[in-house]
């Protein structure tokens, strides 16, 4: 119980604990990078690697988000859905042009929309989870159902293709100095929620919501507005992924638009050793998450192993990573 | 019939029961009190068979019974215990229940449903009952659910029945139903063990009555050689600490906080002043109430009636960030519960309080580690550094976090609801300390304690509630344990 009173030993034992509690996701980044390269050589090449950076981009802003909203204690299962139906707005909006040319509504406005509807989303899963008092999973996954169903209609159940124009689709296709535009998109989001997360009084809210309710009540936290927030968060995430998805494609499909990308983003968190649980959880770690279950997908390709077995294998990592916080507890 | 001898129990290396002897005779009703924590609880669920004894023997019916028995063992062997809490399943069938684990089967091994309500009708018409065994225990009242335990208990063939403060959720005729319920159970040769805090019952039920304090047996006695106020002084007789604090001095018109005529469920019109400076006890037994009138004052609860003034003006508390607003302040009784966020570090729990009072949206760094290191050095608190893990700290260094993070707020009112509960004795004397320093300061402190040398050895006042009522008001100079508990159990 005291833990000041174990001998050293144990102590140093306790503090190696901490260092790889810390760290092991870093090392486990490490090995799997190691691996991949001895396993296919071609994998270290730049061009590789940068495009590994691009397509993993799109999840990779979820999971930011969803960081946010799971270590409040929630979950968030309707970002793929809703992807789909802020994307299908924007292209909606962005396929409108006058008989010159030039579009409708202006592209940086349509983008402000297709975020917009995003982040109601998100308000709708935090109001009707704190007010109604309903669990997380239940509610987002009626919201995913629902967010697609009206994608599919709004689509008539196809694919919406969007105005091919450069300004638009350089925005998930384009680099800058070699490097993704998507990729500096979601590193600049990343900076700017690491600092939310860890140097302001809602970061720690945040932390406080998801390790004991109660005791943050009892603080005087308003412990509601903080959840709706972490939704609101992750809605905007979904936004800006949207946008860098629509913009590769210029296209949206209303039935695959987004597709399990709601797991592929709670996955990522939790390989970044974020807990399930809520209250403990690193920015820093959900990135090395995505980017590990880039590399997963990228090494499926190298490796020439069927497509079909991608299920399996990223199940596999999601197991590991749960079972490793289990071992560290 | 029962014989129970030198039972002793630790929890995480406390002892709780230090050789207690027990023992009760076939048809009696035997009533068993003591001051909370006294280990009449413990006793009883090492009989029942849920808690195993470290030293001591269990003879019952003149077989001595295995240590490590489980609670389905001791039923069959003819004891049972009726918790508290009612344990039943809210989804299931009055007979359901009642059959639990051992339904009568048909051949094909499917539950026999038209015999298991009938045997259960049979039971229920023992106890002179007429609840349909096939309702759901659901929809049935407080009293009937207690019925329902009664009689799963009988069922077993029971020889000896333990009930817990089977009263306290009880009305007045009810409890006459459960009475005379007790004394037909007693004339058919079942023996009762009756735990009770409420001293007129045990008196009107009882044959014996046994007495337990701080886990030492004191007495047993004839119901007809004592009185009310014969078993109030039992059960508190340890030696009386004579360190007496001294009276309020300050000013008696600086009323801070003021409470009018709260009453909900459980609170009946309570009201109270505390004065700046004061340090102003609340005693009781559990279930007095004390914990809830914290609560409503702090806007966690939603009292039916009720006022709260600041000094002197009527504020509205909806939520506790009202509460902090208004300069209250409140160290909960359950420090993991509702206390501390434990998995995160010393130096966050102690600021958020402080950041909620505050204005801007980031925190500063530096600001908050000083608040830290302040508070570290003030309360004495004993840590690797502010960045470990509350989780990691002792008792004692929790609850100490969890009284600076109030500290820090500059609260103009301080409740304090069990603050040396599971704190070791070093940290009880810091604890103590810092409170006197505060009400020095002009704080006014409000303590929740059900530990008497507590209540006599730091407060100035003390009100004293039982069942959701004030009792009692009793300055320092007029406070002795037996006067407090006689209050506290209302004789």
């Amino acid at each position: 119980m005291e833990a000041l009173a174990q001998p050293s030993e144990s102590r140093i034992l306790s503090i190696i604990k901490n260092i790889w509690q810390k760290y092991s996701v870093i090392v486990v980044f490490a090995v799997i990078i190691a691996l991949s390269g001895i396993a296919a050589p071609r994998f270290i090449h730049p061009d590789n690697l940068l495009n590994i950076l691009r397509n993993t981009s799109i999840v990779g802003a979820i999971a930011l988000g969803m960081t946010f909203v799971i270590i409040a204690g929630g979950i968030d299962l309707s970002s793929g859905p809703v992807l789909a139906t802020s994307g299908a707005v924007l292209i909606l909006l962005q396929r409108m042009v006058h008989p010159d040319g030039t579009p409708v509504v202006p592209l940086a406005l349509a983008i402000l929309v297709c975020c917009a509807v995003a982040v109601a989303f998100g308000f709708l899963n935090g109001i009707i989870i704190t007010k109604a008092q309903l669990p997380p999973f239940i509610v987002t996954l009626a919201v995913g159902i629902i967010a697609r169903s009206v994608t599919m209609y709004f689509c008539r159940g196809a694919t919406i293709m969007g105005n091919k124009i450069p300004q638009f689709t350089r925005i998930g296709n384009g680099s800058i100095f070699r490097i993704p535009i998507p990729f500096i998109i979601v590193i600049g989001l990343a900076v700017v929620f690491h600092i939310l997360l860890t140097r302001t009084k809602f970061g720690t809210y945040v932390f406080a919501v998801g390790g004991n309710e109660n005791a943050a009540r009892y603080s005087g936290i308003k412990v509601d507005r903080i959840r709706i927030a972490t939704y609101m968060l992750v809605g905007l995430c979904t936004g800006i992924a949207a946008t860098i998805e629509m913009s590769r494609m210029a296209a949206v499909a209303a039935t695959t638009s987004g597709a399990q990308y709601e797991f592929e983003a709670i996955t990522a968190v939790i390989v970044g050793g974020t807990s399930l649980t809520g209250g403990r959880g690193r920015l820093i770690g959900t990135i090395v998450g995505f980017i590990i279950l880039g590399i997963v997908n990228n090494m499926m390709i190298m490796l020439n192993i069927s497509p079909y077995l991608s299920g399996a294998v990223k199940g596999a990592v999601i197991l590991f990573a749960v079972l490793m916080q289990r071992r560290e507890r | 019939m029962l014989s129970m001898q030198g039972i002793c129990k630790s929890f995480f290396g406390v002892e709780v029961l230090h050789g207690v002897d027990f023992a009760v005779d076939k048809g009696e009703i035997m009533g068993l009190c003591g001051e909370n924590g006294a280990g009449k609880s413990t006793l009883m669920k090492i009989l029942a068979g849920i808690h195993s004894q470290e030293a001591g023997e269990v003879v019952f019916k003149g077989e001595p019974v295995r240590r490590n028995a489980t609670p389905l063992e001791m039923q069959h062997l003819g004891v049972s215990m009726i918790h508290q809490e009612l344990n039943l399943l809210n989804e299931l069938t009055v007979a359901q229940n009642i059959f639990l684990c051992r339904e009568p089967r048909s051949r094909l091994g499917l539950i026999d449903f038209p015999r298991m309500n009938d045997e259960a009708a049979k039971v229920l018409q023992r106890l002179g009952e007429k609840i349909d065994p096939r309702r759901k225990v659901r929809e049935l009242k407080i009293a009937q659910k207690q019925m329902v335990e009664i009689a799963k208990a009988i069922s077993f063939n029971v020889e000896l029945l333990v009930m817990d403060e089977p009263t306290s959720v009880l009305t007045g005729k009810e409890t006459k139903i459960l009475f005379d319920l007790i004394a037909n159970l007693s004339a058919q040769g079942i023996a009762v063990v009756y735990i009770s805090h409420r001293l007129k019952e045990l008196i009107d039920v009882c044959h014996r009555v046994t007495v337990l304090r701080d886990g030492y047996f004191v007495a047993t006695k004839d119901i007809a050689e004592v009185t009310a106020q014969d078993l109030a002084s039992l059960m508190v007789g340890r030696d009386v600490q004579e360190t007496k604090v001294s009276e309020f001095a300050g000013d008696s018109e600086a009323v801070v906080l003021e409470v009018r005529d709260v009453s909900d469920d459980m609170l009946k019109e309570v009201g109270f002043q505390v004065r700046r400076g004061e340090i102003l006890g609340f005693s009781g037994l559990v279930g007095a109430g004390r914990t809830e009138l914290m609560e409503v004052i702090f806007g966690i609860r939603k009292p039916r009636t009720g006022e709260v003034l600041i000094e002197g003006k009527p504020v509205t508390i909806k939520s506790a960030i009202d509460a902090i607003k208004a300069d209250l302040g409140f160290v909960t009784e359950d420090r993991k519960e509702t206390g501390l966020v434990l998995c995160r570090d010393v130096a966050e729990n102690t600021n958020y309080v402080y950041w909620q009072k505050t204005r801007g949206f980031f925190k500063s760094r530096r600001v908050s580690a000083a608040n830290t290191k302040r508070m570290i050095d003030r309360l004495n608190i004993r840590c690797q550094s502010p960045a470990q893990n509350v989780s990691n700290l002792s008792g004692g260094n929790q609850q100490k976090v969890a009284l600076a993070k109030w500290l820090l707020s500059g609260a103009r009112v301080l409740v304090l609801d069990e603050p040396t509960r599971g704190v070791d004795v070093g940290a009880r004397q810091e604890i103590y300390r810092i409170i006197q320093e505060l009400a020095a300061e002009g704080v006014a402190i409000v303590i929740v304690s059900s530990d008497l040398p507590e209540v006599l050895g730091i407060c100035q006042r003390v009100i004293i509630m039982h069942e959701g009522r004030v009792t009692g008001t009793l300055l320092s100079s007029e406070m002795t344990e037996a006067k407090i508990m006689c209050y506290a159990t209302d004789v």
